[in-house]
Formats: C-alpha cells, sequence, structure tokens
C-alpha cells in the first residue's frame, strides 16, 4: 500500500473539491452525431477510403496482427522456438524443418512447403489442413487479416 | 442510508429482514480476495446469525462507511505497535480522520485484520447485546439469562423465544455499547473455518457484475476509446480527426488535453476510429528515455551516496567496523525492473453527469476518492456524484490510483449523456503506474566464525511499508540500511506487496550469499540468527519439514528457501526448480505462513497460492523496458503470464500461534517467492541471479 501517498492525496483532492477550482473542459470537441442517430452520409466512402489508407501498409497491419501469434511464436532470426516454432524464414520452408522443435508427427510428414496459399489455407483452420497439428490456437477466419499475416511472415526473410 | 421496505439497520453494519434475513454490510471491494464473505463471517459469529440466512451489502459510497481502523493504519506512524494503538471504538478520532481523507480503501492486506477485527466484530457482538436488551425488556427478564443461535432469542426459564427480527426495530433503539464482549477462539461457531465463499456461485454462473458490465439506464450508452500520449507527464500538442470522424459509428471525438477520446455507438467502433485519429505529443521533460537511463540515474543516485551518504532508515551496531574487521566479506549490486500490475479486468468507467449530478461506475480500490477526484475534474461538489464499485476484475494495487476516473466524468459532462470509457490493454501496460525499479547495493561480512557480523544495504525507492526493508526479524549486531532517494521516470503504484517485492529479492537472497559464504546450509544458516524470534523460527522449521528439505540427494531438483514478514504475517516458502533443460522450471512450492489467526484457512490458502502464481510471473517474465520516454511492453504476448502448465504443486501450512494482532493474506505470499527461486537456481547451477525477470537469463 502507498500508505501514506494515499492518505495525502484523498486530503489534497477533498480540499481542492472544496475549492472547485480545476475543472477540466475539452480542448477541442467535435460533435459528428447525436448517439441513436444514423452515421452522416458521407461515412461509408469515407470509411472506405479510410480502410484503403489502412490497408496500404500490410506488413504493418499483419505484425500488429501477429501480436496474438507472438505469444507462442518467436520471428527472430536465431531466436529459441517457444510453444510454436520460429517462424524467421518460413515463406519457402518445407513445413517442419526448424532445428531443434518439436513437431507432431503429423505436421513433419505433411510434405507441405509453406508459400501463401498453403500458409491461407492452414492459418485458415490448422487441423482441417494438417489433422493432428499441435497448433491448436490461432485460427484466423479473416481472410484480410490472413493476408495482412502472411505479408508480413513473407517479410521475415533475410534482406 | 442502507435499509430498504421491511428491514431494520441495528446499527451501521448490520441489518436485519422482516424474513429474518442477516445482512452484513461491509465496506472493502471484493476484488477475488474473498474479503466479503469472510467479513461477513465475522459478523455473523458474533451476532450468533445463521449463516445460512446471512447476505452481504457492500456499503453505500456515500461519505458514512469509511474504514476507520484501516485509517488509522494508514496514518499512525509506523513505529507504533498495532496493539498498542488499536482499540475497539466507533466513531473516534480517526473515523474523522477517515472521513475527510476518503479512507474506504480495501489495501494493504487489512481488511480482515482492521475493519474484520475492530468493526464487523463489533458491530455483530453490539447488534448481539442490542437484541438482547430489547427481548429482555419485552420478556421482562434479565438480558443476561438470555441466549442466542442461529438468529434466535431464548429464555430458557420462561420458554420464551424469538427469531431476531421480532426484535430488530426495538434493538435498533437500545443504546450502542461501545465495547462489547468478544468471542474468544473456543467459542467460535463461524471463524476459523473454511466456510465456502459468498461471491463464488455468481462468478461461476456468469451473473457476477463487475465495473466493465456496468448498464445505466434512462439513456442510450455511449463507448468511449481513449489514448494518452505515450511519455508520462506529455500532453497533445495537436490532434488531426479528419479520417477518425469520418468512421462508422462515432459521434465526437475529444481532446481533452491530457487524452483524446473518441466516443461511439459501441467499443469496436471507437476504437476502429482511434486508431485512424492521429495526435502529436509534447516533448518529454524528463531526461529519463531509456532503461539505461534509468539504472544509470540510480546508480548516479547510489554513487553519490558512498559508504555514508542518504536517509539512514535503521541502524543497529557499526555496520562500517564491522565489515572493515569482517573474516570474509562480501559485496553485491542487485537490481530488478518496472513491473505492471495487468489486472484481467481492463480499466474501465462509466459516468452520467445530468442536471448538476453524476453517477459514475467503476472497479476501484478507493472509491471515496474517486468520488472527490471526479468531482474535482468536472466542478460539482462531491455529495453530488455516487459511485457504484461492484466486483473488482483484479487490481493488485492497480486501482489504488483512480486516474481513469476523472477521465470518464470528464467525457461524460463534455457529451452529456451516459459513456462507458474501457481502456485498451496497452494503454494501461503502457501508460499506467507502475512497481518502481530499483537497485540496492549490499556489504556484509561474517566473523571467523562464520556468522553474519555486518549488514548494510543501501538502495533507491522508498515507499512502503517502511520497515520492508530492515531485516529485523535476523538477530545481526551491526546494521544499517540507508536509502538515496533517486527520480522515477514512470509514476509510482503499490504493487501487490509494495516495497516487501523487492525488498524481499534483495535481502533473502542477500542472506543466502551469506550463507554459503559461510559454507552453511541456507536454512540453518537462516536459523542460526531466529534465537529472538520463535515465529519465523517455527514458520521455518514447518517449511522445513514439510519440503523435506535437506533430503534431496539423487534428485534432477533443488531447494531453494526464503522467508519473510510483511503485513503482519510470516511467511516462509520452498521452491523445487528442476533445471534439467538447461533453463528453469520451478516444480513444487511449500508454503508456511503463521498469521497470528486465520479467519478463513481456505480462503487465506488461496490467497497466498494466488500470490505465488502473481510472483512467479513477476521473477519469471515481468520486466518493463523504457525507450524514447514510453514503456515497450504492450500486452500478454511482451509482459507475460505463467501459463497453467508452468504452474508448480503449491502447498500451504497455516500456523495459528494466536499470541499477535492477526496478520493479512492478499500480499504476504508475493515477497519469499522470487528469492526461494533463484536460491533454488544457484544451488543448482552456482549462478547467483542478481536481478529480475528470470527467464531471459537462460534463453
Amino acid at each position: 500500500m502507498a500508505l501514506r501517498e494515499i492518505l495525502a492525496l484523498g486530503i489534497g483532492s477533498a480540499m481542492l473539491v472544496s475549492c472547485g477550482s480545476s475543472e477540466q473542459p475539452p480542448v477541442e470537441q467535435i460533435v459528428v452525431k447525436e448517439p441513436g442517430a444514423a452515421d452522416p452520409s458521407n461515412s461509408a466512402s469515407g470509411a472506405a477510403e479510410a480502410g484503403a489508407e489502412a490497408g496500404a501498409d500490410l506488413i504493418a497491419a499483419g505484425k500488429a496482427a501477429f501480436a496474438v501469434c507472438s505469444a507462442c511464436h518467436a520471428v527472430e532470426a536465431g531466436e529459441r522456438s517457444a510453444i510454436g516454432p520460429n517462424l524467421y524464414g518460413i515463406v519457402g520452408r518445407v513445413a517442419g524443418s526448424v532445428e531443434g522443435y518439436s513437431y507432431s508427427a503429423a505436421m513433419a510428414g505433411s510434405g507441405l512447403t509453406w508459400d501463401a496459399a498453403e500458409l491461407d489455407a492452414f492459418i485458415a483452420n490448422p487441423s482441417a489442413k494438417v489433422p493432428g497439428t499441435s497448433m491448436s490456437a490461432g485460427a484466423v477466419s479473416d481472410p484480410e487479416r490472413r493476408a495482412a499475416i502472411i505479408a508480413y511472415l513473407t517479410s521475415l526473410a533475410p534482406e | 442510508m442502507a435499509s430498504g421496505a421491511g428491514e431494520e439497520l441495528v446499527n451501521s453494519w448490520v441489518k436485519i429482514g422482516a424474513d429474518n434475513i442477516i445482512t452484513a454490510i461491509v465496506p472493502h471491494c471484493e476484488m477475488g480476495q474473498g474479503v466479503h464473505s469472510v467479513l461477513a463471517q465475522m459478523l455473523a459469529d458474533e451476532l450468533d446469525a445463521d449463516w445460512a440466512n446471512v447476505r452481504v451489502m457492500q456499503a453505500p459510497t456515500d461519505g458514512n462507511y469509511i474504514v476507520s481502523d484501516t485509517a488509522r493504519m494508514f496514518a499512525a506512524p509506523f513505529t507504533l505497535n498495532a496493539a498498542d494503538w488499536i482499540e475497539p471504538t466507533y466513531d473516534g478520532l480517526f473515523t474523522q480522520i477517515g472521513r475527510l481523507a476518503d479512507v474506504l480503501i480495501t489495501g494493504g492486506s487489512s481488511s480482515i485484520r482492521s475493519t474484520g477485527q475492530y468493526q464487523m466484530r463489533i458491530a455483530g457482538a453490539a447488534a448481539r447485546v442490542m437484541l438482547k436488551e430489547a427481548a429482555a425488556k419485552a420478556w421482562d427478564v434479565p438480558a443476561d439469562e438470555i441466549t442466542t443461535q442461529d438468529s434466535t432469542l431464548t429464555h430458557a426459564g420462561s420458554g420464551k423465544t424469538a427469531p431476531y427480527a421480532e426484535f430488530a426495530a426495538a434493538a435498533a433503539e437500545q443504546s450502542m455499547p461501545s465495547s462489547p464482549t468478544l468471542k474468544t477462539p473456543d467459542a467460535y461457531r463461524l471463524m476459523g473455518k473454511s466456510i465456502p465463499r459468498s461471491d463464488i456461485p455468481a462468478k461461476v454462473n456468469g451473473t457476477a457484475q463487475f465495473g466493465i458490465d456496468a448498464e445505466p439506464g434512462g439513456a442510450q450508452l455511449a463507448y468511449a476509446a481513449i489514448r494518452r500520449p505515450l511519455v508520462a507527464g506529455t500532453q497533445i500538442l495537436s490532434m488531426d480527426a479528419s479520417d477518425a470522424q469520418t468512421m462508422p459509428g462515432v459521434q465526437q471525438v475529444l481532446n481533452m488535453g491530457d487524452f483524446a477520446a473518441i466516443v461511439a455507438d459501441s467499443y469496436w467502433q471507437a476504437q476502429q476510429a482511434l486508431a485512424l485519429l492521429k495526435t502529436e505529443f509534447t516533448e518529454p521533460e524528463s531526461d529519463i528515455l531509456s532503461t539505461a537511463d534509468q539504472f544509470a540515474r540510480f546508480t548516479a543516485a547510489l554513487d553519490d551516496a558512498g559508504d555514508t551518504g542518504g536517509d539512514e532508515a535503521a541502524s543497529k551496531g557499526d555496520a562500517a567496523a564491522a565489515f572493515e574487521e569482517g573474516a570474509v566479506q562480501l559485496e553485491a549490486e542487485y537490481k530488478v525492473p518496472y513491473l505492471a500490475h495487468a489486472p484481467m479486468e481492463p480499466i474501465n468507467c462509466t459516468a452520467h453527469v445530468t442536471d448538476g449530478k453524476c453517477d459514475i461506475w467503476t472497479s476501484t480500490q478507493v472509491p471515496l476518492m474517486a468520488r472527490s477526484a471526479a468531482a474535482e475534474a468536472i466542478g460539482l461538489s462531491a455529495d453530488d456524484i455516487t459511485v457504484h464499485h461492484p466486483f473488482l476484475g483484479g487490481a493488485f494495487g492497480r486501482r489504488l490510483s483512480s486516474e481513469y476516473v476523472p477521465m470518464a466524468a470528464r467525457i461524460a459532462k463534455a457529451t452529456g449523456y451516459p459513456v462507458k470509457m474501457i481502456w485498451s490493454r496497452e494503454e494501461d501496460t503502457q501508460k499506467s503506474n507502475y512497481r518502481p525499479a530499483d537497485i540496492v547495493r549490499f556489504k556484509g561480512a561474517l566473523n571467523k566464525d562464520g556468522a553474519l557480523a555486518s549488514y548494510a544495504s543501501l538502495f533507491t525507492q522508498r515507499h512502503d511499508p517502511a520497515e520492508a526493508s530492515v531485516p529485523s526479524m535476523y538477530d545481526i549486531p551491526n546494521t544499517q540500511v540507508r536509502v538515496a532517494e533517486s527520480e522515477l521516470h514512470l509514476p509510482f503504484a503499490a504493487w501487490r506487496s509494495v516495497d516487501h517485492s523487492q525488498h524481499g529479492f534483495f535481502t533473502e537472497s542477500f542472506i543466502d550469499e551469506a550463507a554459503h559464504a559461510a559454507g552453511a546450509d541456507p536454512l540453518a544458516f537462516r536459523k542460526s540468527m531466529l534465537g529472538k524470534s520463535p515465529r519465523h523460527m517455527a514458520v521455518l522449521s514447518k517449511v522445513a519439514e514439510m519440503s523435506g528439505w535437506g533430503a534431496d540427494g539423487g534428485s534432477e531438483t533443488t531447494k531453494g528457501v526464503a522467508i519473510v514478514e510483511s503485513f503482519g504475517t510470516v511467511v516462509a516458502q520452498v521452491a523445487e526448480v528442476d533445471m534439467s533443460k538447461g533453463s528453469p522450471r520451478v516444480t513444487k512450492v511449500w508454503a508456511a505462513c503463521d498469521a497470528g489467526y486465520v479467519m478463513n484457512p481456505d480462503g487465506f490458502r488461496n490467497q497466498i497460492e494466488g500470490g505465488i502464481v502473481f510472483a512467479l510471473s513477476a521473477a519469471l517474465y515481468g520486466e518493463l523496458d523504457l525507450a524514447d520516454g514510453a514503456v515497450v511492453q504492450s500486452n500478454f504476448h511482451d509482459y507475460k503470464m505463467v501459463r497453467i502448465n508452468e504452474c508448480p504443486d503449491i502447498e500451504v501450512a497455516l500456523i495459528n500461534s494466536g499470541d499477535v494482532p492477526i496478520g493479512g493474506a492478499g500480499e504476504p505470499g508475493v515477497p519469499p517467492l522470487a528469492p526461494a527461486v533463484t536460491n533454488a537456481i544457484f544451488a543448482s547451477t552456482g549462478k547467483r541471479l542478481r536481478e529480475l525477470p528470470i527467464a531471459k537469463q537462460f534463453a
């Protein structure tokens, strides 16, 4: 407990309240619409433009989407595999070939070589693509999200 | 105030319904620690209530309910022994201090040992006396001939009997005894028993309401996503909402100066729009921009203090002279990183400002301070604000700070309609307040007999409790503890066990170094210094017995031990570590605890187990780095928690030594864990870990 700090803070606040002097209104307030109202008419095209802009950097979007995956997968060259294999250089690699990682028999014997199409199918539904894989989590149902992740994975390779 | 139709408030903390349902009104927040249930258990026992018909109610946040004994714990000088100044009282000086200071705090492992012992039990016992007085007058018999059991009054001589409900109204008219006789442990019927927690069924079936579940009626609720500057203390310089405001569902875009907010029809829409909001921030004023800068600042403060400077926090004998005379001299430097609390329920607050009044729904450990902070931010008086605070989805000290409450109040005032503000995980990981990083320098010396003759430490962070850095349980003839205060880049927060979280690791690692330097068994070495601390000695003996200390020959695992007293409870832990795969795997933790008396053994064990798992996450993985003045880590992928497959077996033993004011449960399980693990790693590898976290040192 922050014993003294908290007590001091509490007393300080109580005093400030009685002065009523430190109200903090917005510096800038943009009202787009009232609650319950329909979006302004331009919002659909605006969203599309914004979406295009956001999509312009597919690799960055993929990197952001990959945050979930990175709980299990390392991506730096030479970094030790964690719960899942290191994915540096995944695109073009033969499935089940990372040194020192203990693959499921299914993955080791899958005979796959990872290209964008194979990755797309696998990430969409890992256990359908490679029945018996130990990748029990991480299916990505959104095709755009998969495309972004694959763009990011493709970027993880020597220059 | 707190009673409704068909209910009688017998005193401030207990009401009795016409159906003989007894309601305990508890002032503390329920954040997973089980306190609602155990406080009710204490009140019900003193009241001789029928436990099957006892309910729990959160005390209203109207300023009438404060935890005055917690106030005293916070306000009293730390040199005072609690027993000297805590005595049962209803509305003494400390209640007034509490009101002034908004002390409705849940923290400091204090709820059971302060509010439970000195308010709930007294309230229950007083209500029982008042019920007996009322019945005695009606039946015209002496009050002391009336017995109570299971919410029923009985007078054996006349054969009269009545449920409490019958005399609830008359009892409230009786004068309230200020110091009713409390039960001794032999008379406890509920206290000391593992009564199942009353909050669990709702948490299992999903009906439990947390702050984030708030659904104020009356007007359609909008949602806010917010962005604060990446660097603590900076402000928004400019905002460009041209893309964000075209996104679906957006109602308002707000630049509040210290943060930006998008208010939208749904939280998802608010977040998506926030991602397109462009903001520029003012330049950081601090020149601490990286982790290296922060540690360099600490090092400079320690260098400046040298062998004699800084503030002396504790001193005995002549540590410097004893060091010079030592047969073996030891010097070591330890360091720990910043840590986040990372409670599972995201930071959130819902507010509605209308007609000069404000309603707030949030998860907080400090509802009255939250009320004052909101009042200040929107120019209302505290009396015009009602804080509703349901269950907390974890806090660990994070919710002792209520900076998010005025933020939501300001948004709601600007919009005029109710808004639920939710922080993203990234916002809370990167822009919160933190367990501070620190460096400690030790000097110690063994005499020719291998006993620790001198112990000196110097560090930069001193928050609370003040005694956390002082190894007072050990009989070391010469000790000196000094603090050379140094600036923190990130705001300070109390983090489960506060200063004990780092000093437990520091002290118990250095003591272990001394044991090995003396060629002694680390557990026996500690015992040799506990001659004047019989409670600690007994706890250490217990953990040795439980863990089979000293009998690990031939196994692939090694053991380490540590003992820390915090928040009135002595906890010793032995950690068993398997290094056979090259990196540490903690396979088992034994914990022996003496809290004086444990009110609910199962609840207490849960807290110790939770403390161990929480501490293991921090010890193995917990670390926040700084780059360009901002926190680098952002979410659970890079601020890791231990997973279920990494969770050790945990065995907890409780000792009721009884002759001390009782201790807390929420925090004391945390401090011994890290040093027990690193001491076990040393036993296996000979590698002394002088910094945390552990895992990266074996990557």
